[in-house]
């Protein structure tokens, strides 16, 4: 099982951290907001990590070991535990910069004592300190010889920045030495200003712990080889959902949605959930099918299985036919040497016949089995198969197009070529003096922008309410856009094909197939019997009519006579029909007919039909429970517009739900990954490093600690 | 007014919203698609071909049923009608016309319409079409006509109108100029309100010529080239059915967008979906007396007074850091805003970088929209055929909708292929494959085992070899659908059981076996050892299986008080087990609130740690 990570952040706060020269951040800004950002990654993912706040160069001291005139100027602000917002928020509001100088490795020392004193008795994976400072302050070098040695001898292994795995501690005393001595850090660590902030700012990305799928992979009856699949690759959605609360109280409790049922008939009857059964559709007809029936009845098989149908050439699959969303890596089971070099053999094979395994692929009894193609993959330190789905007869469409061999469209040598120097001008791939490839922008290692937004929108609600959303990052607007170089190299050909091609909008009619526009046409007959055929072939249409039925309305009786019952009849039916959904969105439109209804008839001077239609609504809103919709035509009717907000469009928003049908799949168990955070901190530090300041990551690992 | 509802999306329905985009498009915002099959039934439809080969009528019919049955799977709310010319007998809603038999009017299929046309295949078929129609003169002007009224007779919005002529008659009057000419009318008098007229022509002895008349009835092909008439006539029901598939699907996009290459250079676009997932659909609630479908309402009330909430009385909110962060309903859409729907094109890379698992959901389809943009397809060609040329593909941040967040698709070039008789095998145009974030990758472990030898892979090598076959992505039917489409198929027509399905995707075990022989066996014996048994679970796992018995209990281990001390000062709770842990909870009186073992530990450090 996972278990938690303890980090305790070290920052100085002291005099010179607020140093900085004209126009830059100081250090203690950037360090505030290294640790801001830190601790929101850590809100926002949720894992499993304690976090602890220590302060040095204090105005006050406030720290265990402080007695006799030692440890001081050391605040302990945080205890370790879990992160939250008021964490955030505190960060946010109570930590400015004082104006003693703290003793770094003192305050190294007192967070020593507090993951010993914090951690003891419960297990951790890791146990880190990330101290912050420009390390502008004199430390004694014989107690820092000292307790660097303590440290060692107490099995935790004190790191530099940027080593990734503990060596052995001898070696990590060196390095700590090392940078201590040149009272700086190596030059990589001198990142170009600005470098790594975009790295720091992204919320961390959605981890999941992969989950491992055993069972056999077989050819024929006979021969089976034990393996185990994992996802590879698939399209991860956020975690929580979008809850409705109240928007008063903000309670999520006060708020309650109920599914009721009701018959097609005119008195819209209701029917108890329970007298209902459910049926499917059979082209026209509708076939009664019980769960029961159904479940007796339908496609049974044997469960998990991943059975080789047979082989056939790589350029058989081609790589839009690709289904589902998510790749299966396929390994021989971990314990098993034998199943390895049988699966081994089967991946050289195919790789040396440019060749692919068809398979079916079932996740378990209770989900639908697949066909799909398992590719080779051979890297340098692992083979393994690679699963993708292909597509069932029934997913297939095949279209046609217009072929482009028409002279029409058949591009000039000058239009070729322009766009020939297009390609070269933007090639994202590049070699260096030395052959090596450069990828300017890959995807894959972007963080999704939705998710950034997301959070960086939580973040901001959470820490400043009743502020409006903020804009999005520039980082990350930046991050999404053509590189900078290909712009700059784009610019002329861009502008030659500019020339070389002309595109000019085609000016276009609304498309809008709107009652009014068949009307505009037609309005002589003023038939309304045509009405009514409109009518029906626009009922599926429901979400295009906000509008429709007014300007109807509004030609109709322009040109025909307002007396004309069955016109009347018309729209005072489609009101009843958008009032049978009880639904704000349609009461509005409801509304805006019965708005339309009165102006018509007030500037024909005939308001006999409308004032008898409203006087039968009314009577009918007790029996309707349609009070709600009365209480807005009331206030709705007499101002010429509705109030605004009520024509807010009505939207999904719940988050997805989660797959309904296909369940099954390798991680539907998967509980989320904990954080390994050395190579998170690892990763924290390698990138952001202030011009001015100085970063010591200091990463203890006490693996043995128990 | 049961269609309503059903297109009407309920809040909690973002799931299928977002499948949307993977879906063929929107009916709500079109109409229904309706196809006619209008089917000669001269006498000369009726000949068998040589060895037994079906008539064309038998392949026509056969073609009907397949797509009745495939409209009922894929999209039920589309119209077909199969209508017949040249019968003695006439059957059309007025009855004005002679000769024109309309077996079934515009209307969505159901089973008991597959029945009727599964009536009229085989040798019986042909004797019951010879009973109920006949075959007479032919006058395909009062077909037409006829089908003209099938479509006006229609309530409802038709968005794509087709009709397709099967016939094997290049002559259908004669050379009755008179009916020919009233042919032409009526025929261009369809194409006017929008009707797509086809030929499906069928073999004939000596050829079908087009150009004797044909030529002036159908519709010209899109794009105006001569490829829908060069078609020779096909005498495969393959064929055939391929031919039909190809137009009986309305092509329709997901999405029209801007494929922008740079400021000001906007190419029109339409995004189709070529492979969408199948899907059972989902089940209809009947009211159980009547069987009548029902209509489900759902609101939202507050809970203490009842009364309905306005969506302006709503917020929406989430959980983090034991905080509740709320938001306005818009402000929700708001955050996955990042800019209007279009493709913006960041550049491009050699094919070989695009990485064969960088997959997340099906690929799309990418066409030149001329009507929205003139020129469009001029420079989309272009570009198509140098990233062809130069085996690129262009690297694009592609929003599909409104709202929704950007992704990154990479645009491959595909270039026309056409196959036997001119019939277009792959379009022209890019495929657009979807790209992965870094959150979409998941970081594993690799087993590290020894690779094979030689020996090994030359045996395996044998082993693929023997079960070589051709894949075709269309040869595989999706066993759950297909017998859920035979049960209902069986419910609907009162059938005693479903009709068998034969599962494609199980492995033929007993051919693959025969086929390889002993090539199993040997290469068992070159990395197995002999007592290897890979259908055994690992020998350590069912010890602890056997020993545990499953079921039976532990012996309950009660700790003492100093004991739990001991454990608590020296820090190895973390050692007990969860079920002791609780005991001991609740042997000290410790309350939890947590059952998580951190959760239990941390309280018994609470309560006896100080």
């Amino acid at each position: 099982t996972a278990r938690a990570t303890a980090v305790v952040m070290c920052m100085d706060v002291g005099l010179s951290m607020s140093n900085s020269a004209p126009g830059e951040e100081s250090p203690f800004e950037l360090a505030k907001k290294v640790i801001q950002k830190f601790v929101q990654r850590q809100v926002f993912s949720e894992t499993k990590v304690e976090l602890a706040l220590v302060l040095f160069g204090t105005d006050s001291t406030d720290n265990p070991l402080s007695q006799n005139g030692q440890y001081q100027h050391i605040r302990v602000h945080r205890h370790l535990m879990v992160p939250d917002f008021d964490l955030l928020i505190e960060i946010e509001n109570q930590i400015q910069p004082e104006n003693q100088q703290g003793d770094w490795l003192d305050a190294l020392v007192v967070c020593m004592d507090l993951l010993h004193t914090e951690t003891k008795g419960k297990k951790y994976d890791c146990l880190n300190i990330a101290l912050l400072t420009d390390l502008n302050t004199q430390t004694n070098a014989e107690s820092s010889n000292m307790n660097i040695h303590n440290v060692a001898s107490q099995n935790e292994w004190p790191r530099g920045s940027g080593q990734k795995r503990p060596r052995s501690p001898r070696h990590r005393q060196r390095s700590f030495y090392g940078t201590e001595e040149k009272h700086g850090i190596s030059e990589r660590d001198h990142a170009k200003p600005g470098c790594g902030l975009p790295e720091l700012c992204m919320f961390k990305r959605v981890e999941r712990r992969p989950v491992a799928w055993p069972c056999q992979l077989t050819i024929g009856s006979s021969l089976s080889i034990r393996i185990v699949g994992y996802k590879a690759l698939t399209e991860e959605r956020l975690k929580k959902m979008w809850v409705t609360v109240d928007a008063q109280s903000n309670q999520k409790d006060d708020v309650k949605r109920e599914t009721v049922y009701c018959l097609d008939d005119d008195n819209e009857t209701e029917v108890q959930k329970d007298d209902t059964i459910q049926g499917f559709r059979y082209g026209s007809d509708i076939v009664p099918f019980s769960k029961v029936d159904q479940e007796q009845m339908k496609y049974k098989h044997d469960g998990k299985c991943f059975a080789v149908l047979g082989f056939t050439k790589q350029s058989m699959i081609r790589r839009h036919q690709f289904m589902g969303s998510q790749i299966l890596k396929i390994f021989a089971a971990r314990d098993d040497e034998h199943a390895g070099v049988a699966l081994s053999a089967l991946i050289r094979a195919l790789n040396e016949l440019q060749m692919v395994a068809i398979v079916r692929y079932a996740y378990d009894r209770r989900s639908n089995p697949q066909v799909g193609a398992a590719f080779p993959c051979i890297k340098k330190d692992y083979e393994c198969l690679m699963y993708v789905q292909l597509p069932f007869m029934e997913d297939l469409r095949q279209f046609t197009f217009p072929s482009f061999e028409s002279k029409k469209f058949t591009p000039s040598d000058a239009q070729l070529s322009a766009v020939d120097s297009l390609i070269d001008s933007m090639m994202l791939v590049e070699e260096d003096e030395n052959g090596e490839q450069r990828d300017l922008f890959k995807p894959h290692h972007l963080p999704n922008p939705a998710f950034q937004r997301h959070f960086q929108c939580l973040h901001h609600r959470a820490v400043s309410p009743g502020t409006p959303l903020p804009p999005i990052e520039p980082w990350l607007k930046a991050a999404l856009d053509r590189p900078e170089v290909i712009k700059e190299h784009s610019r002329a050909p861009l502008e030659e094909l500019k020339r070389k091609f002309p595109l000019t909008e085609v000016e276009k009619k609304k498309k809008l197939k709107t009652s009014a526009q068949i009307f505009g046409k037609e309005s002589e007959e003023s038939d309304a019997k045509k009405a009514k055929e409109d009518e029906t072939a626009e009922e599926y249409n429901l979400a295009d009519i906000a509008e429709a039925p007014v300007i109807v309305f509004i030609s109709l009786f322009g040109c025909g006579d307002p007396r004309d019952l069955p016109v009347c009849q018309q729209l005072t039916h489609r009101i009843e029909q958008l009032l049978s959904n009880k639904n704000t969105q349609y009461y509005m439109k409801s509304i805006t007919c019965i708005q339309a209804f009165r102006e018509q008839s007030v500037k024909l001077g005939n308001a006999d039909h409308y004032n008898s239609y409203l006087q039968s609504l009314k009577r009918s809103i007790p029996n309707r429970g349609l009070e709600v919709f009365w209480e807005l035509l009331v206030q709705g009717i007499i101002p010429d517009s509705p109030p605004q907000f009520l024509v807010a469009e009505e939207k999904k928003e719940e988050a997805a739900a989660g797959p309904v049908e296909d369940t099954g799949d390798v991680d539907d168990l998967v509980s989320e990954q904990f954080l390994f955070l050395t190579s998170c901190f690892f990763f924290f530090f390698f990138f952001f490093l202030f011009p001015l300041s100085l970063v010591l990551a200091l990463n203890t690992c006490l693996y043995k600690l128990l | 007014m049961a269609e309503w509802n059903a297109y009407y999306r309920n809040e909690d329905d973002e799931e299928e919203q977002e499948e949307g985009e993977q879906s063929g498009g929107d009916y709500r915002a079109t109409g229904r698609d309706s196809l006619v099959f209008l089917v000669d039934a001269s006498k000369d439809m009726f000949i068998k071909g040589e060895d037994g080969e079906p008539s064309n009528f038998d392949m026509t019919m056969q073609v009907v049923r397949s797509v009745y049955t495939s409209k009922i799977i894929s999209s039920h709310r589309d119209l077909v009608a199969l209508v017949f010319y040249g019968t003695e007998q006439s059957k059309n809603p007025r009855n004005s016309f002679k000769h024109v038999y309309v077996y079934h009017d515009l209307n969505e299929p159901g089973a008991k319409r597959v029945q009727e046309v599964d009536a009229l295949r085989g040798g019986k078929g042909a004797k019951l079409a010879a009973e109920t129609m006949g075959s007479g003169e032919t006058s395909l002007g009062d077909a037409l006509w006829s089908c003209a009224n099938l479509y006006s007779d229609i309530k409802l919005r038709l968005s794509h109108k087709r009709l397709m002529i099967f016939t094997c008659r290049d002559e259908p009057h004669e050379g009755d100029s008179v009916r020919d000419k009233q042919a032409r009318t009526k025929a261009s008098d369809l194409k006017e309100t929008g009707v797509v007229i086809d030929l499906m022509h069928l073999m004939k002895p000596g050829g079908f010529d087009i150009s004797l008349f044909f030529c002036d009835i159908v519709s010209p092909p899109e794009d105006e080239s001569e490829l829908g008439l060069q078609l020779e006539p096909c005498d495969k029901l393959e064929d055939l059915q391929k031919r039909v598939r190809a137009k009986e699907q309305k092509k329709r996009t997901i999405a029209k967008l801007n494929l922008c290459l740079g400021e000001g250079l906007n190419v029109a676009v339409g995004l189709y979906a070529t492979a969408v997932a199948a899907r059972k659909p989902g089940a209809i609630k009947l009211y159980r007396e009547t069987n009548e479908p029902v209509r489900s309402k759902t609101r939202t009330f507050h809970t203490q007074t009842g009364s309905l909430l306005l969506p302006s009385e709503i917020k929406k909110a989430q959980f983090y850091g034991n905080k509740q962060i709320v938001m306005e309903r818009d402000e929700v859409d708001a955050i996955k805003k990042f800019d209007d729907p279009g493709l913006v094109l960041i550049g491009f890379k050699p094919m070989e970088k695009l990485k064969l698992h960088h997959h997340i959901r099906p690929a799309l389809f990418l066409y030149p929209e001329e009507d929205e943009v003139k020129g469009s397809s001029c420079l989309f060609s272009a570009l198509l055929k140098k990233c062809s040329e130069r085996n690129v593909f262009a690297l694009c941040r592609c929003i599909s909708r409104r709202n929704y967040p950007p992704r990154f698709v990479a645009l491959l070039p595909q270039n026309e292929e056409l196959g036997e008789g001119k019939v277009q095998i792959t379009p022209p145009g890019f495929h657009v494959i979807y790209l992965p974030y870094a959150d979409d990758m998941r970081n594993l472990e690799p087993p590290q085992f020894p690779s094979a030898s030689h020996t090994q892979v030359d045996k395996m090598k044998e082993i693929v070899s023997k079960l070589r076959f051709k894949y075709r992505s269309d040869a595989f039917e999706n066993p759950v659908i297909q017998q859920h489409f035979r049960n209902l198929e069986a419910l609907a027509l009162d059938m005693v059981a479903p009709e068998d399905i034969e599962d494609l995707i199980m492995p033929k075990v007993d051919q693959i076996d025969q086929r390889l022989g002993p090539l199993l066996q040997d290469f068992k014996d070159l990395v197995y050892p002999a007592n290897y048994n890979p259908e055994s679970k690992p020998a350590a796992k069912r010890k602890t299986a056997d020993a545990g018995g499953g079921a039976e209990k532990k012996p309950k281990v009660e700790l003492t008080e100093d004991e739990l001390k001991a454990h608590v000062q020296n820090g190895t709770l973390g050692k007990l087990t969860v079920p002791v842990l609780k005991d001991a909870c609740k042997q000290f009186g410790v309350r939890t609130t947590g059952t998580k073992k951190q959760e239990l530990i941390d309280a018994l450090i609470a309560r006896l740690g100080s």
